[in-house]
């Protein structure tokens, strides 16, 4: 079975928020999909006791912390030995491997229970599968945990085909929060290339974008795959037109599926089609195709000059204006 | 031995497609002009049935830029391909939709009349002398068995490129090996890969393409382009000399981030 920890929570620590959002953004998290969650002590003593429902982990410095907190389902260490049978089966050791040159170095861990290899970036530039298989063959006996770091830009590629290719736990965090593979753009990959849908809820998306946009003060990138807020905004003619005859021609899954929807924008790169649309969408009568050429022109000029596309009141305002234009040609 | 492998710049096509932004004629020979200056190996410039602003704006580029091959964007369509090569550019890269959903519900023909359509277009183009490469738009939802059909019959009338296109961004790094290996083992036709980064795997899945065999790598200046964009040359190759160029051209494509 797939698991996915999202280790966003520990993250916080330094723009903590009040108990009630940490509650919340756990909630948010298990709808989306996230098996268990991973939090820092300090997001966990801001929460004072975990939610009763789903599986939580928390991120310790040293084992003797196990003892403080003892309700967690898995605690996560970097490397330290344990003697006791008992508190070993509990622990995810964490290890960091910058390079795929490093991977000779995890013969050492082959002891640990559970470990999460964090980094291995640069492995999208090699033979993958070899490497998964090698990482396999140097451990033998571990349970394997991959958190794949962001710095090539491939996090959530290498976190994918991880999963692809047979293994079952990744470590990943919302919008990709701390540089490694972006939670909800694994989940959607596994959900279109595998089938993979833990009967969860993805429409709560925007909601948790915003949860998240507040408590770090930062903001999504708008062209942030599944999050970005212009995202499933269409301009181009030939785009917007197979999207009027079936949206499947140009989207890769539904927005509605994450609580979101399509949007044509009219600007420099709109065709006739798309035009006729917005002007029947804002309620002005049509006029003859002559005229929607013209109005196209004047599109075209207008957003080159301003270099951007059009909004809502400009668009009824140049459409107007050409119309009236048009109408006094006729009658004068 | 070393492969070379070669960078398609799409920013003044797919980049500019992005809501948000319009460029000027001045604004893209500009942009251009940086491009041709660091030696990118071709620039999609743009689409010239969109307006006589975006012909004059090629032609421009055209003039202006002495290393890059300058290429432009045409549906399959023969009068969008004729109005598009009196540009003067290089390259002319059309087009073909070839899933099912995009020929049965978009285009509502079959894949005879495709095959038909885009021979008569590449017919067009050679009569006057201009290289053609094909864009298989939606190649990843396509059927590889009619890819592969196609790609033969592109190549046996004089096309040497095929561009597969992940127009929604699904392809997975291991099915992209998998799509340019296949190509690869039933033709020996060039490849370019031209990847959407819907599920974030925009560089991942050029990298993978580039290793399994794909010659060229469509990229975009801040991985701008449709919905949430393409390839961000940046991010792939990692250059200040591209920095630079972002840093420089920002103004006018801000409105697309």
């Amino acid at each position: 079975m797939i698991k996915i920890i999202d280790n966003t929570l520990s993250a916080f620590d330094s723009c903590l928020p009040s108990k009630e959002e940490l509650l919340t953004f756990c909630q948010l998290l298990f709808t989306i999909g996230v098996d268990m969650i991973e939090l820092s002590i300090a997001a966990f003593e801001k929460m004072q006791q975990l939610p009763d429902r789903g599986k939580f982990v928390l991120r310790i410095e040293d084992i003797s912390q196990m003892e403080d907190y003892p309700d967690f389902f898995r605690y996560v260490c970097h490397r330290q030995e344990i003697a006791d049978k008992e508190i070993a089966v509990k622990v995810i050791t964490e290890v960091r491997i910058n390079d795929i040159r490093e991977i000779n170095k995890l013969r050492a861990l082959d002891s640990c229970k559970e470990l999460r290899i964090v980094g291995l970036d640069d492995i999208i530039c090699e033979d993958f599968d070899v490497v998964v298989k090698d990482i396999f063959k140097t451990l033998p006996n571990c349970k394997l945990n991959l958190c794949p770091e962001n710095s090539l830009h491939c996090a959530s590629a290498i976190a994918v085909q991880w999963i692809l290719n047979g293994e079952k736990e990744i470590t990943s965090s919302f919008a990709g929060c701390k540089g490694n593979a972006a939670t909800e753009e694994v989940l959607m990959a596994l959900r279109l290339s595998m089938r993979h849908k833990p009967t969860r809820d993805l429409t709560v998306l925007p909601e948790i974008t915003a949860l998240y946009e507040k408590i770090t003060g930062s903001s999504v990138s708008n062209k942030k795959p599944i999050l970005g807020k212009n995202i499933f905004k269409v301009e181009a003619g030939v785009h917007a037109d197979g999207l009027i005859k079936n949206p499947a021609t140009y989207e890769a899954f539904s927005p509605c599926l994450v609580g979101r929807k399509s949007e044509i924008i009219i600007g420099k790169h709109s065709g006739l089609k798309a035009v006729k649309l917005k002007i029947e969408e804002k309620g002005i009568l049509l006029p003859k195709d002559s005229i929607i050429e013209k109005i196209l022109c004047e599109i075209r000029k207008f957003c080159t000059e301003k270099r951007n596309s059009l909004n809502d009141s400009e668009f009824i305002e140049l459409v107007n204006e050409v119309i009236a234009y048009e109408g006094k040609q006729i009658y004068s | 031995m070393k492969e070379n492998k070669y960078i398609v710049d799409t920013t003044l096509r797919d980049g500019e497609q992005s809501p948000g932004i319009a460029l000027s004629i001045e604004d893209k020979v500009f942009i251009a002009k940086m491009l041709d200056e660091i030696g990118v190996y071709e620039i999609e410039a743009g689409v010239p049935t969109i307006s006589g602003n975006e012909s004059e704006a090629i032609e421009e580029i055209v003039k202006n830029c002495n290393n890059s091959k300058i290429s432009v964007w045409s549906r399959m369509n023969m009068e969008d391909v004729k109005k598009s090569i009196t540009c003067g550019m290089d390259i002319i890269h059309i087009g073909v939709p070839v899933s099912y959903v995009q020929i049965y519900t978009k285009l509502k023909k079959n894949k005879v009349w495709v095959q038909r359509k885009i021979m008569e277009c590449i017919d067009v183009a050679k009569s006057h002398n201009i290289d053609v490469t094909v864009g298989l738009e939606d190649a990843s939802r396509a059927d590889i068995g009619f890819l592969l059909c196609l790609i033969r019959e592109l190549k046996n009338s004089g096309v040497n490129t095929i561009r597969i296109a992940d127009t929604v961004g699904v392809l997975t790094p291991n099915r992209t090996k998998e799509m340019v290996e296949t190509i690869k083992s039933h033709s020996d036709i060039q490849i370019e890969i031209h990847v959407h980064n819907d599920l974030g795997m925009a560089v991942a899945n050029s990298i993978i393409g580039a290793k399994a065999g794909a010659d060229f790598i469509d990229c975009t200046l801040f991985g701008i382009g449709e919905r949430t964009g393409n390839c961000n040359f940046n991010f792939a190759m990692n250059k200040k000399q591209i920095r630079k160029i972002e840093e420089l051209s920002y103004p006018m494509l801000q409105g697309a981030l």
